[in-house]
């Protein structure tokens, strides 16, 4: 933990700059439950999309998922974003005592700008690497001999000072907030009031004014965008259990699914909750559940059904810090061998893991894809990284729906499992279809579906189930991502959501490559050579204690000269510190 | 005309001579074949012990499969399609130890689903072992374990849970069970039947003709839409009231089957 910390002091440098070209703006924002630090955000970052400006927006909170310190990190950007950035340019905190709890979290350069409470006797954290002497002061609270007493909504105090820094008109601010609090016009005229005072003051010194460069922009979160992503994809049935940090994927389809004649359950447990998308998708239902490490724990032994009876079925990840309960609202990417190869007996099933909120819509379409065509689990991994964050995004276009699962009809074989068939998958039998009533059993089958305990069969049946991997393989040898230029000289591997840091780090640095998978489970091994031939070793990045996706990726090639750049989650990682990881010197 | 043999598949039974498990599976085709639903509109679905082998013996689409979770699986088939017709069979072990934690829930979302539960009150395909629903005296008999453990109550327990038809039968009274699961099926909401038997190879054979004895048909003065006089039917555990014991008159579903209102369209069509 100390060597964290270390990393992290040693990120002074000056502001951020984007892969590719465009300026970018870094804010923090660190208060206590009921400052509305999180509606700032939310705010900001819609006004941001309505200008035709990017960004993205992280929340962090204590170990209570509700109630106690909170900070919100953006970035706003000319470019699209996906990475927080190493570095806020102002940083607006309510007491110094909240801010002491986000070591890691609140990233400053030497000449960002900090805003405290005039009223505010803390001192400034030494992780935060700054002087008090430092710091600008504005009364955000009012205090009557000593006493703290009800005054102007603080939050919108500081969103005032802000949006005069970024050089917005107070117009923007004004209709985000007609649109956010139009029905409580009380509520509604206290805020604009507090918004107009702080605005007027011009309190804080101008930041570099960022330029539009898009239209039709959207704010998502990678829950909202995973549930859309599904929705497009034909998902007609979800049953899930409330669990940071993926409820809002259930949430979202609450809202949105029954509107386009689909269904949803908030089940007793998760086991329950795939176990209603086992049915459903016996029902012939495109389903999908989503949930996080300790449901996926849960969900297991129903996996085993779902692949054994080869039933479709989707079920997201996302990750957050574990075992056990761990830190439920923190990030990191410790269940890939869990999802890999969870459960007993050994079973086929497939993993994906979204690089960000953009990607997690589309990669829903290859889940469904996937699941659908070759009758098997598909999991996909999110983190708390990507399933929680906010992002500014381009209009996505739908894409049409993939095709579903194969129907048993006329001419078809009268064997539900029949073998040596198709790559594995053979034709679905819808109930209600007649004459192709059949048993959807977890005990071990013949082609005709009859339980059995002979052995050769069990042989036989494994190999018709696992088939399917090598044609997904085949597949989804394309699937992955590559950062940098071909003939940089040193490698890195990463996944999921690490994708945003490695895009800024590579772009920094580019003596360095990067091969990041899409599918990590059939790995794509064959792409990976090709990508790799002629080099002698790299670094494999990933928020993992143990190392997963190395470990993974050592059981189907030769990474004997590669190490290990990881470490646990909780903290994203970040250029600097993955500079420090790599052994190479600041820029 | 459906007739029995039309719900039955080739596959002969595992079942021990003598298991109440006949019994259930020909109530239930013979109730099927009073009802005439089309083996490809039915939907049998089970979770693991003897009991559960039933869907591979019934022509309908079926799934046997994890130990304790026959009832979510039928849950999102039926919620997901629900014109099927869908039949959740089991066993006491599990269904009310494993499983347990689905019924309340299964019973208060009143997915029109019939549950079917042959308790024999111990885990025959494991050989022998006491279930939540094992007396004290049998376990002592026995020399099982959980001697001092009181048995589940499995008729009190659903109807304290909200449940809007229970029914008991007994395996060896085709009649009444081929009645019970005539109306359980056309019960427009969730329906439970626990179907009393022995287990033939592993409780003595007094055992079984005790419980026989124990059985018999709720009086003809039992008004089945009275809750009160339905729990103290299931209260008495001396006598096993066989018949309908409880069925929520029409209307007074506490908010209805949520996801069959009328018009709403299947999760199936695009």
């Amino acid at each position: 933990m100390n060597e964290v910390e270390l990393r992290t002091a040693r990120a002074m440098t000056g502001p951020d700059s984007l892969p590719g070209g465009g300026a970018c703006i870094g804010l923090a924002l660190v208060g206590s439950g009921g400052d509305g630090v999180a509606l700032i955000g939310d705010l900001m970052m819609q006004m941001a999309a309505r200008q035709g400006l990017f960004g993205m927006m992280v929340q962090a909170y204590g170990p209570q998922i509700r109630g106690g310190e909170s900070a919100a990190i953006l970035r706003l950007s000319e470019t699209e974003t996906v990475y927080e950035g190493d570095h806020a340019d102002i940083l607006v905190c309510f007491r110094t005592s909240d801010l002491a709890r986000f070591r890691g979290t609140v990233r400053l350069h030497e000449r960002s700008t900090i805003v405290l409470d005039q009223a505010d006797p803390g001192r400034l954290p030494d992780w935060l690497g700054r002087d008090i002497a430092e710091v600008l002061r504005f009364p955000f609270s009012r205090v009557v001999e000593g006493v703290e007493v009800p005054g102007e909504p603080r939050n919108m105090l500081a969103m005032g000072l802000v949006c005069r820094a970024l050089g917005w008109s107070a117009e923007v601010a004004h209709a985000a907030l007609s649109q956010r609090f139009g029905h409580r016009p009380t509520v509604l005229s206290q805020n604009l009031a507090a918004f107009d005072r702080a605005y007027a003051t011009g309190a804080l010194p101008e930041l570099p004014v960022l330029t539009p460069r898009a239209s039709g922009l959207t704010v998502e979160s990678g829950n909202e965008a995973c549930a859309r992503g599904a929705m497009a994809a034909g998902l007609r049935f979800f049953a899930g259990y409330p669990i940071t940090p993926s409820s809002e994927v259930m949430e979202t389809l609450i809202e949105e699914l029954p509107e386009r004649g689909g269904r949803v359950i908030q089940a007793e447990d998760e086991i329950a909750a795939l176990g209603m998308v086992v049915g459903a998708s016996f029902g012939g239902v495109p389903s999908m559940t989503a949930t996080s490490g300790p449901g996926l724990s849960l969900m297991t032994e129903m996996l085993g059904l779902a692949s054994m009876a080869e039933l479709p079925v989707v079920v997201i990840d996302a990750q957050r810090a574990g075992p056990a309960t761990g830190m439920p609202s923190r990030t990191e990417q410790r269940d890939l061998f869990h999802a890999i190869y969870g459960g007993h007996g050994d079973f086929p099933r497939v993993v994906l893991a979204a690089f960000d909120v953009v990607h997690a819509r589309d990669l829903m379409h290859r889940a469904f894809a996937i699941s659908e065509e070759h009758q098997l689990p598909v999991i996909v991994l999110t983190d708390a990284y990507i399933a929680q964050r906010r992002q500014i995004r381009t209009t996505p276009d739908d894409l049409p729906p993939p095709r579903r699962r194969r129907v048993w009809g006329e001419g078809d074989t009268m064997l539900r499992f029949a073998l040596n068939h198709e790559h594995g998958a053979t034709p679905f039998r819808v109930p209600g279809t007649p004459g192709g009533t059949y048993l959807a059993a977890g005990i071990e089958h013949t082609p005709q579906g009859s339980p059995t305990s002979d052995g050769t069969m069990h042989q036989r049946m494994s190999e018709k189930r696992f088939e399917k991997l090598e044609t997904i393989a085949l597949e989804t040898s394309a699937c992955f991502r590559m950062l940098g230029v071909p003939d940089a000289p040193r490698l890195l591997v990463g996944w999921g959501s690490t994708f945003g840091v490695l895009r800024e780090f590579v772009a920094q640095h580019p003596e360095f490559r990067a091969f990041l998978p899409e599918v990590i489970h059939p790995f794509p091994r064959e792409s990976f050579e090709e990508w790799r031939a002629g080099t002698h070793g790299g670094a494999v990045v990933e928020l993992s204690y143990q190392g997963q996706l190395h470990q993974h990726m050592s059981s189907v090639c030769d990474m004997t000269r590669w190490t290990r750049a990881c470490r646990s989650g909780g903290l994203p990682l970040s250029v600097a510190e993955l500079a420090v990881m790599l052994e190479v010197s600041p820029c | 005309m459906l007739k029995a043999k039309d719900y039955r598949t080739e596959l002969q039974p595992v079942w021990c001579a003598r298991c109440g498990d006949f019994g259930v599976l020909k109530g239930l085709t013979s109730a099927l074949v009073d009802l005439q639903v089309p083996p490809d509109q039915l939907a049998v679905i089970s979770g693991i012990g003897c009991s559960s082998r039933l869907p591979g013996y019934m022509n309908a689409y079926s799934c046997n499969s994890i130990h304790g979770r026959a009832l979510p699986i039928a849950t999102g088939l039926k919620v997901a399609r629900p014109e099927l017709t869908v039949v959740v069979v089991g066993g006491d072990g599990d269904g009310f130890s494993i499983g347990l934690g689905h019924l309340p829930h299964a019973i208060r979302r009143d997915v029109n689903l019939t549950y079917v539960v042959l308790d024999n009150g111990l885990y025959g395909l494991t050989k022998g072992q006491a279930s939540p629903t094992t007396g004290s005296e049998l376990k002592k008999a026995l020399g099982l374990a959980g001697q001092n453990e009181r048995p589940l109550n499995p008729p009190f327990l659903v109807l304290a849970s909200g449940c809007g038809f229970v029914a008991r039968a007994h395996a060896g009274n085709l009649p009444q069970l081929r009645e019970v699961l005539k109306q359980a099926i056309s019960y427009p909401g969730f329906a439970f039947v626990q179907v009393m038997a022995a287990c033939a190879t592993y409780q003595p054979q007094s055992y079984a003709e005790e419980l026989y004895q124990r059985c018999g048909v709720v009086p003809d003065t039992h008004d089945a839409t009275d809750l009160s006089q339905a729990l103290s039917l299931a209260m008495d555990t001396d006598r096993f009231s066989l018949g309908i014991l409880y069925r929520r008159a029409m209307g007074e579903a506490a908010g209805g089957a949520p996801f069959e209102r009328p018009g709403a369209e299947t999760a199936a069509a695009d």
